[in-house]
């Protein structure tokens, strides 16, 4: 035995109190639980969201417009300015804002039921207008609030409540690639796709989003992170296996890596 | 030389905005509501506002809500059809208890129950302004912004195509005023941080899973505003004749107009018929008309649409008379409620068998 | 029955000025302090089509509606279109025809009829697109409801920029119409 060993004595109070949960919380975020399912990606996209608001120091100028979904949730959770707007409606709602405060940083969290389904054109149209606000994109691939259903995301093979046996290009079509085709826009100034299954990917996630938020703050014009989040629950695989299911299911068909830079 | 203008009923209603502190407006073109949009694409830069042209109705109507919650006075609109896009929205945007000014420039009168009766999901209603002639619509656009910040909510003004595209001379204010203070409860980022920053939803504020977070308890609150509105908002009606008069005809709008001359032309030839003219559709002015009916044989509704209105003038004199619909939906091969049937001699005959 | 109103009917084709003497003739009443209505329709083209307009002129608040079935006073441009408005003419009602182009049966012993070759007068003038300016002067002198500074300044109101080029010949065509109705 080394005598450099630790021992820890029992019998007194810890020197530290123990670390709790709140510890751990970005400030922005005000309640420390949330009641989205084990495993679940989008508190790990939302918590980079927030932790980047608050290292460029905009949580005074920041109003998050949010879409419906699981994340919804959290619309009652920052500590941030916070509209809420109808499924898929939110980059809209997000231009009738900032037109009006050109100084405020405006950002929108959808899910991708409701930015590339209900809502595929609004998206469109601000990234075509160069609308200065940044759209969060948390890409699951399915309908999680409502129990796992294909979206327009869903990729080919992926089984869902509405594509049983696998979807399937001639009866249920191709998935959507939105940043991809976001990209494409003249008005679009930052574009880019990462995910949330691993450290790495995390570190990319906040990476990217801080580049869009300075990219609004520039004033370059619109800005979307699309973030690969797990859905466990509506996937119908164990919480573990979220990561990796995304890994090999949305990974290859959603490309992670930035596709427009200013 | 007099300092009023002649002025098409879109500018001039354009001009009432502006001047009534609308800073923020939004369309898709569509007739007989292009117009509007027009003005107020080249009104608002004169005072630092924005004026977009959505690429939809449906974004229209989310920009100008994402604008109403900044506390700046905004306004979108459309024709009925439109409307009909717009309806999801305009029903959240009520319950997020936002003030938002909505003009409808409709197709003839078929879109009364949309108007009045909240034309989206959920139980909500808005407040509806119908106004019959440039100079009401004018005096209409200034209390619907006011209404709309004094109740939080939605206030349509329900135009048409002769609103739209009559010329009157009219004062009309001017524009150049200071912009309106802004309420309390605007967005604008600085609550952030601060541990109880700002949301605007319809469905509620709070803490989702701590006590203040209810929708339930929100949709009680948005249910008791509304009736708090209906019975707080001046209802406005256009009474004449009608203290001797054997029939009285109720009708809005335009054609409200319409019917109001061909029943002072009828009184010219001694008909005993006099007029009521509802203002504000939403709240009804059901205890005027209950008032205006009291000596009558016979109430008559004209209306340009199958017949809606009349509902509401039934449920208004509860059988205190009969009520007959004389109307009818516009025979116009444009679709735009400007057809021949709407004219003086026409409404006249149906008013006078209506007497028989 | 008109309520001291004052009704214009005119009619005429696409290109005819209709629209722009509408104007004139409204927005000088209006400069003069007057209330006033205007409602114009024209078949879709700016040239070719029919062209109709009303007014109406006032000293009260104007009870009248957008659209009229009968008037006290019309300006007939062309004679194309002009059968609906035949019968909505009142009785002795103040009728101006342009004689230049005009090719049908008035009923003469029914209106007050004004004969006036304003097409040709607007030729010798220089444009026989003056022809709805000289129209608009014979009105205002005939109809005792617009002065000749009031027309003018009308006209000023009415015309686009791109065609401010036309207001002095306007101008002259406005004083040629009103020589004439003396």
């Amino acid at each position: 035995m080394s005598s450099d060993h630790i021992f820890i004595s029992t019998d007194l109070p810890p020197e530290e109190p123990a670390s709790l949960v709140d510890d751990f919380t970005p400030s922005l975020i005000t309640q420390a639980n949330h009641h989205l399912c084990p495993g679940c990606g989008e508190p790990i996209a939302i918590r980079a969201a927030v932790e980047a608001v608050e290292e460029l120091e905009l949580a005074q100028r920041t109003i998050t417009v949010f879409g419906i979904g699981c994340y919804t949730a959290f619309a009652h959770n920052l500590d941030v300015e916070v509209v809420q707007a109808l499924h898929g409606r939110a980059p809209s709602v997000a231009t009738g804002i900032k037109r009006m405060l050109p100084n405020g940083f405006v950002m929108t969290i959808q899910g991708d039921g409701d930015m590339v389904n209900e809502g595929l054109q609004e998206v469109l149209h601000a990234a075509a207008r160069g609308e200065n606000i940044t759209c969060l994109l948390l890409n699951n691939g399915v309908f999680g609030e409502t129990g796992g259903q294909m979206t327009t995301t869903t990729t080919l093979g992926q089984r869902t409540k509405t594509s049983i046996e696998g979807r399937d290009p001639h009866q249920h079509g191709h998935p959507i690639l939105l940043s991809d085709l976001a990209a494409t826009m003249d008005g679009a100034a930052y574009v880019a796709r990462c995910a949330v299954n691993n450290a790495g990917n995390v570190a990319r996630t906040k990476r990217y989003i801080t580049k869009a938020y300075e990219s609004q703050m520039a004033g370059a014009g619109f800005s979307l992170v699309e973030i690969l989040t797990m859905c466990p629950t509506g996937w119908f695989v164990d919480t573990l296996e979220g990561p990796d299911y995304l890994q090999d299911t949305l990974a290859p068909v959603h490309n992670i890596g930035e596709l427009k830079t200013p | 030389m007099t300092d009023r203008v002649l002025i098409e009923g879109s500018e001039a209603m354009a001009r009432a905005a502006v001047a009534a502190g609308c800073r923020f407006f939004t369309g898709y073109p569509m007739t007989p509501f292009t117009e509007l949009l027009e003005h107020m694409a080249s009104l608002l830069p004169e005072v630092d506002g924005v004026c977009m042209n959505a690429e939809s109705e449906l974004e229209a109507v989310g920009m100008a809500w994402g604008a109403a919650t900044t506390g700046h006075l905004a306004a979108t609109g459309s024709t009925g059809q439109g409307l009909s896009l717009m309806q999801e929205s305009l029903s959240e945007i009520t319950n997020a208890r936002l003030p938002l000014v909505v003009f409808n420039m409709a197709r003839g009168q078929g879109d009364y129950f949309q108007a009045t009766r909240g034309g989206g999901h959920g139980d909500y209603r808005h407040i509806v302004l119908a106004p019959m002639d440039i100079p009401e619509a004018v005096e209409l656009t200034r209390l619907a912004f006011e209404l709309a910040s004094q109740w939080r909510t939605p206030v349509m003004v329900l135009g048409d195509y002769y609103l739209a595209h009559t010329y009157q001379a009219v004062s009309v204010p001017s524009i150049g005023g200071a912009d309106p203070e802004l309420p309390d409860w605007a967005l604008n980022g600085s609550s952030g941080g601060s541990g109880a920053a700002k949301i605007i939803s319809p469905l509620g504020g709070g803490v989702e899973g701590e006590e203040g977070f209810d929708l339930g308890a929100h949709y009680a609150a948005c249910a008791a505003h509304i009736q708090e509105m209906s019975a707080g908002v001046d209802p406005l009606v256009d009474i004449g004749f009608c203290e001797d008069a054997e029939l009285v005809v109720a009708a809005y709008g335009s054609v409200g107009k319409f019917v109001r001359y061909a029943c002072l032309r009828l009184r010219d030839d001694g008909h005993r018929v006099g007029y009521v003219r509802p203002i504000t559709l939403w709240p009804f002015p059901s205890e005027a008309v209950r008032d205006a009916i009291a000596g009558a044989a016979k109430v008559a509704v004209y209306e340009q649409n199958m017949g809606q209105m009349v509902e509401d003038v039934r449920l208004a004199t509860l059988g205190a008379v009969p009520v007959e619909f004389i109307g009818g939906p516009s025979w116009d091969h444009s679709g735009f409620g400007i057809g021949p049937d709407i004219n003086v001699p026409d409404i006249s005959e149906c008013i006078l068998r209506a007497m028989q | 029955m008109s309520y001291g109103e004052r009704e214009l009917m005119l009619t005429g084709i696409g290109g005819q000025g209709v629209q722009l003497a509408a104007q004139v003739i409204a927005q000088g009443a209006t400069a003069e302090g007057k209330e006033v209505l205007v409602f114009g329709s024209y078949g879709g083209m700016m040239r070719g089509g029919n062209s109709d307009s009303t007014v109406v002129i006032s000293d009260q608040p104007i009870e009248a509606p957008p659209v009229l079935s009968t008037t006290w006073s019309a300006i007939l441009m062309h004679h194309q279109f002009w059968a609906p408005l035949k019968e909505r003419i009142r009785d002795n009602g103040l009728v101006l025809v342009n004689t230049s182009v005009f090719e049908d049966e008035l009923v003469a012993d029914r209106y007050q009829v004004v004969e006036v070759p304003a097409t040709d007068v607007a030729t010798d003038l220089g444009n026989p697109l003056l022809a709805a300016m000289v129209m608009s002067g014979v009105y205002g002198r005939k109809s005792g409801l617009v002065s000749l500074a009031g027309l003018a300044e009308g006209m000023r109101r009415s015309v686009p920029p791109y065609r401010s080029q036309l207001i002095e010949a306007n101008e002259a065509a406005l004083a040629a119409g009103w020589e004439m109705a003396a």
